[in-house]
């Protein structure tokens, strides 16, 4: 299925971009997200919990960026599987941030994801639908915390 | 997994009380299914078979219906207790999945599950019914309007239960029906419509008009209601009565139909839903 999301942050290009390329402060904008940890140069590792109603899902993610180019563009593949791979799920992703002006960047993000496994037989329309209001959450979460002084 | 079977409301929410991943089993049709396919592992099951008063239907004297939980689909469907208003539940219990399913499955189950393309949500939202609820606090009532929360997400709280359905009687000359489009005899809807109306002479005295599967739950639209009441049905009123449920509607794009023609489907089964009152929605 294909996430896709454009939103609007008060804050130059360049500081988004050091902000993205954080795991310490991705992380606490991405719901469900714990235990992150840098296993290498552009990789990462964390716990994602999703639920969409009774359905409780945890899954073992990890990020690995494979093309950069900094503060415009970055390209990653992740890769993520539920405990004894009763799901499995795989993404290739896509960022772009565009300078609106010195003090506003558009955040653009492309999700083609794949899942197999037990959520992947399952209401796949309404995954989507979960998915991007987790992306809303997301977006609201990090412009919090972009935008907060200090940050 | 603990397999517990209580004979009373008050021992089945002591039970659930006690277990707090543990989930009750009411017919089975879609929590033994999604134990199958490994989506839920209870703790333990709370089997509500044996409590006598979860079932059935009986009418008070003020003609509102009373619809136990554990009731089970085709029960509610031959029913002849409703009213002609009311009769639009039983007529969307008629249209879930197939007889086998319409054997197991129970109101209490299927709206607690609360699957955004189910039937009863449509139809309970339309004849404006209420959710009757039991939990440690006690008891409670919950409109249906506010009862479907989400996809697959109620206003139950942690060990609450569903214990009835109260439907009010209709106001006298009502007329009712469920309009369901599915790609399948059987399946899911892609889009449906549950409606209820009077009318006296030609003109609309009143209408309910609730959309399924268009959204993570039933919608329901005052001005589209408004705008029938006002300028009777035609094709242009039922078009822009149909604008303001599209505003309210945000659906899936799935192997049923993707979302822009499911937006599509709805002005064309609000004329059916309503030209089928008319034409034969009494009870």
């Amino acid at each position: 299925m294909k996430i896709e999301e454009t939103f609007s942050v008060n804050a130059p290009v360049d500081r988004v971009w050091e902000f993205m390329m954080d795991p310490d402060r991705m992380a606490p904008c991405v719901p469900g997200c714990s235990d992150v940890e840098v296993l290498g140069e552009n990789k990462y590792r964390a716990n994602v919990k999703v639920a969409v109603g009774p359905i409780k899902t945890s899954f073992k993610v990890s990020v690995e960026l494979t093309e950069q180019n900094a503060p415009t563009y970055a390209a990653s593949v992740t890769r993520g599987e539920e405990g004894g791979k009763a799901s499995m799920l795989t993404a290739n992703s896509e960022l772009r941030l565009t300078s609106v002006n010195s003090d506003e960047t558009e955040v653009y993000y492309l999700s083609e994801v794949s899942l197999v496994g037990r959520l992947g037989k399952f209401g796949l329309g309404m995954m989507k639908k979960k998915a991007k209001a987790i992306g809303e959450e997301f977006a609201e979460s990090f412009r919090i915390q972009i935008e907060t002084p200090g940050q | 997994m603990k397999l517990h079977h209580p004979r009373s409301i008050d021992e089945a929410v002591s039970l659930l009380g006690k277990d707090g991943e543990a989930r009750c089993l009411a017919g089975g049709a879609t929590l033994v299914a999604m134990m199958n396919a490994d989506l839920l592992a209870p703790s333990g099951l709370v089997s509500l078979r044996d409590v006598e008063t979860l079932k059935g239907i009986s009418i008070e004297a003020d003609g509102t219906a009373v619809i136990g939980a554990m009731t089970n689909h085709v029960t509610i469907a031959e029913a002849t207790e409703f009213d002609s208003g009311q009769s639009v539940v039983a007529r969307a219990a008629a249209v879930i999945g197939h007889p086998a399913i319409r054997n197991m499955g129970t109101i209490g189950g299927a709206i607690a599950h609360a699957d955004s393309a189910a039937d009863y949500p449509a139809a309970l939202l339309a004849a404006d019914a209420v959710i009757c609820v039991a939990g440690a606090d006690g008891a409670r009532e919950i409109p249906a309007g506010d009862f479907f929360v989400d996809y697959l997400e109620t206003a139950l709280e942690e060990g609450e239960l569903v214990t009835s359905v109260r439907i009010p009687a209709a106001p006298a000359g009502s007329v009712a029906a469920y309009e369901k489009f599915a790609r399948v005899e059987g399946d899911f809807a892609t889009v449906s419509v549950a409606v209820m109306l009077q009318e006296n002479d030609g003109a609309i005295d009143d209408i309910r008009l609730a959309v399924g599967a268009c959204a993570p739950v039933p919608i329901r639209s005052p001005d589209a209601e408004q705008i029938l009441r006002r300028d009777g049905v035609s094709d242009t009123s039922i078009a822009a009565a149909c604008e303001h449920l599209a505003a309210l509607a945000d659906p899936v794009d799935d192997f049923r139909g993707s979302g822009g023609y499911r937006l599509k489907l709805i002005p064309v089964l609000v004329a059916r839903a309503i030209e089928a009152a008319r034409n034969g929605g009494a009870a």
